[in-house]
């Protein structure tokens, strides 16, 4: 299976009378683009504004990110979401870098909505504030949810995926400044030199915990809380095969342009051939059934030793309950014989001093941690915001309460409600120290 | 400027040796000893206004009434930082250092700092506590220790933002709390590195060393369930309908206490979940699948069991603290207690 992934730099955005990328500009015809979020009745009103790195702005409640891209060998990018279900990972695929669609209520927002700052101390929270932002700020006539803590979000979500397909239209046919390509051979094929290098599997725990169709990740459109792990090339990953859900505290949550980007892939990909045998990857859950768990434990391991696999690296998308299929993957892997690195938050208290996990494993040796869902963090007001500052206190945020935000508009959350900052793909640089 | 008020034993305080060991508190104007040094480091923030002395034996033998005279004393001076020792290697010394530190520091709501070697037996007392600098075996490592501390002392008095413990140099006080990481590599490039030294039998070191976990010893068998009281306690977030208490729907700090004595079971409408981490739907049309009123009602009918305690507990266990929830099933427990409950159903979601 070969990818390619052509890139195109933007270095800025700006409304015009023409959607057009040029010498790094991405320019945006709003109306023609609403149009294309208006083809989902749903929709009831939507604009789209800008928010670009260094600004004093705060987003929120952000849904989702997606990245700008076309599928130039084909019809879709997400398949099973935005289109029919249609094969993806190999071919060519254009991506605007530098640059995400974000889903935003215009009002409403919920448990597992989050907060973007592009400037001041709650910026380096995520790396979303390093990103020119496309924010579409909806709304939806979806009122079965307005009132519930657990949105779906189906229309807004949806809406962000066709508008960053639009948006990248242009590029379909240029040439990209650079081209990042994916080659992964059949493993019955591979040549002896890799076969001697130590052979790895990537293990992805999509979040899943929700029983209900429409809240949980997807894969191939298809819900994960539904599937047994499943072996699936890091092409597909990179080309649109997994879509994200609507319903991990967002600090835990992985946005869909994070699965596309996913940063500890792209690193496997490239030790692959050198210092590793890369195998594959296997997508497996976040149940709420202990049954469940353990039966998902017991597929991952069996699918990375059939594969003979040496080592693994095991990313959770949550915190909390999901943190047992954490540990049970950890030791089903190692007790296989296969050598585990984690990815995950912990949850340590605003004082730092509860137990990190849920559940706890000597086994569990070697783990990257990559926040403290309950850091208390106090965010200075911001000059303009994106969205409806007051959904953080009044729609049951996962790390937000009734009185998080000041008369100044400054906020008091926990890092909890700071979108996908705690990213277990691989792509932030913060970590928990002990003090 | 500043004013930090110094602890040092009898040794250092220049008064002597061993046969000195016994002498009672005292409170000196300025700096003595190693004071000096002490002194000159924390300029120009701050200066050392007083220094406390005690003999060793004194302290460890007597040790409430040292520290309530020392306490006394402080009271009629002003202080903004409370620095103690080096106390190197010194066992005695290190724990009067840590248990007076920990008094001032809860009597007078000041940073407390010491400095002791890392075998001191008052570390691992006391490093939750309080700032301690891991320091020499010996006075040789006086100006090198002294400095670790003043440099400190000084940022904490400016409201530097302090870094982890590995970096600034003191003992974990067993927090663990965000940092970035130094060498800005990315989450992808840690385990990457981190997995290929343990595929290569290479030492590595994990993000989050893991925590023994406290066992809790499993209570001996209720012997006459025909004459116990069993209660209703869940952390499934099952509330009278508006949520009274404001019980939070994830990190929950609060848990309530709801009367059912009158009820033969949850009425959907009149009772819900505000638990934030799972699928409402079910509960709220049956509240007793959270908590099982209706069932133990049956039983109760049967003679199954004595009685159904009147009240249900109930609070959120989504994002909820491992610090957090122990408290609050501590507090429902001593209410439990009280009423002379037999046993407890704990149900979750």
């Amino acid at each position: 299976m070969h990818l390619e992934i052509g890139k195109f730099e933007v270095k800025d955005v700006q409304f015009g009378s023409k959607t057009t990328f040029a010498e790094g500009l991405l320019t945006i015809h709003k109306e023609e683009a609403l149009q294309v979020i208006y083809e989902d009745e749903r929709i009831t009103t939507a604009d789209l504004v800008l928010a670009k790195p260094t600004e004093p702005v705060r987003i929120t409640p952000v849904k989702d990110a997606v990245e700008p891209r076309c599928k130039v060998t084909g019809e879709s990018v997400y398949p099973g979401v935005t289109t029919k279900v249609l094969p993806v990972g190999s071919g060519r695929t254009h991506a605007l870098k530098g640059v995400s669609v974000l889903a935003v209520g215009k009002h409403w927002g919920g448990f597992q909505d989050g907060l973007i700052d592009m400037s001041g101390p709650g910026a380096k929270q995520t790396p979303f504030s390093q990103l020119l932002n496309i924010c579409l700020v909806a709304d939806t006539n979806e009122t079965f949810e307005k009132q519930e803590q657990q949105k779906k979000n189906t229309a807004l979500r949806l809406a962000a995926l066709r508008l960053a397909e639009y948006l990248a239209e242009p590029v379909r046919k240029k040439v990209p400044e650079e081209v990042e390509r994916y080659s992964f051979p059949p493993l019955a094929k591979r040549t002896q030199e890799l076969l001697t290098l130590p052979a790895v599997v990537y293990v992805l725990q999509l979040q899943s915990q929700m029983l209900e169709h429409g809240y949980n990740a997807t894969v191939y459109g298809h819900d994960a809380g539904r599937m047994l792990p499943t072996l699936i090339t890091p092409n597909e990953v990179l080309d649109g095969a997994v879509v994200s859900g609507s319903f991990m505290p967002a600090s835990s949550k992985i946005s869909t342009y994070q699965h596309v980007n996913n940063a500890t892939l792209k690193r496997l990909m490239k030790e692959h051939g050198t210092t590793i045998n890369f195998v594959g990857v296997i997508l497996s859950n976040l149940n709420v059934q202990l049954e469940e768990k353990e039966r998902a434990a017991l597929m991952v391991a069996q699918l990375a030793s059939s594969l003979g696999a040496e080592g693994a690296i095991v990313a959770e998308e949550g915190y909390g309950n999901p943190d047992t299929d954490f540990i049970l993957t950890y030791e089903q892997l190692e007790q296989t014989g296969v050598k585990v690195v984690g990815i995950t938050n912990e949850c340590t208290g605003r004082d730092g001093r509860s137990q990190p996990l849920v559940d706890l494993s000597a086994k569990a040796d070697a783990i990257i941690s990559t926040g403290n869902v309950s850091e208390h963090l106090k965010l200075p007001p911001m000059e303009r915001v994106i969205g409806e500052l007051e959904a953080v206190a009044r729609d049951g945020n996962a790390g937000g309460w009734n009185e998080s935000i000041k008369e100044d508009g400054s906020v008091e959350i926990e890092n909890n409600a700071i979108f996908c900052a705690d990213s277990s793909t691989g792509d932030h640089y913060k970590t928990v120290k002990d003090y | 400027m500043k004013k930090a008020v110094h602890y040092l034993n009898q040794f250092f305080g220049q008064i002597g040796g061993e046969n000195q060991a016994d002498i009672a508190p005292q409170l000196h104007e300025g700096h003595v000893g190693p004071g000096m040094l002490l002194h000159q480091k924390l300029a120009p923030v701050a200066e050392v206004t007083h220094t406390v002395i005690c003999g060793d034996n004194f302290i460890g033998s007597k040790t409430d009434e040292a520290i309530e005279q020392v306490l006394t004393e402080l009271e009629t001076i002003e202080f903004d930082i409370f620095i103690a020792g080096p106390a190197f290697l010194a066992g005695r010394y290190g724990l009067a250092c840590g248990a007076l530190g920990k008094a001032v520091q809860e009597r007078f709501r000041v940073p407390v700092i010491a400095s002791m070697n890392e075998e001191n037996p008052a570390v691992e007392m006391y490093a939750h506590e309080l700032y301690i600098f891991s320091g020499g075996a010996n006075a040789a490592a006086m100006r090198k220790d002294v400095k670790k501390v003043a440099d400190f002392s000084k940022r904490m008095l400016q409201a530097d933002k302090l870094r982890p413990a590995a970096e600034e140099g003191y003992f974990s006080r067993g927090k663990r709390l965000e940092a970035f990481d130094g060498s800005n590599r990315t989450g992808a490039e840690r385990a990457v590195e981190m997995l290929l030294k343990k595929l290569n039998d290479e030492p590595f070191h994990t993000e989050m060393p893991m925590p023994v976990p406290a066992k809790v010893a499993i209570a001996p068998a209720v012997e006459k369930m025909e004459e116990a009281t069993i209660a209703l306690v869940s952390s499934g977030g099952i509330v009278p309908k508006g949520n009274p208490d404001h019980i939070q729907s994830a990190s929950a700090t609060k848990w309530g206490k709801y009367e059912v004595d009158a009820l033969y079971e949850l009425e959907a409408g009149s009772w819900e979940t505000i638990h934030g981490g799972f699928d409402p739907s079910a509960a709220n049309q049956d509240p007793n699948v959270i908590v099982p009123l209706d069932a133990m009602r049956e039983l109760e009918q049967e003679a199954k069991l004595g009685s159904i305690h009147p009240y249900i507990y109930s609070t959120v266990g989504t994002g909820t603290t491992q610090a957090e929830a122990a408290r609050m099933g501590t507090e429902i427990a001593k209410d439990l207690q009280r009423a002379n409950v037999s046993a407890v159903i704990l149900t979750s979601t």
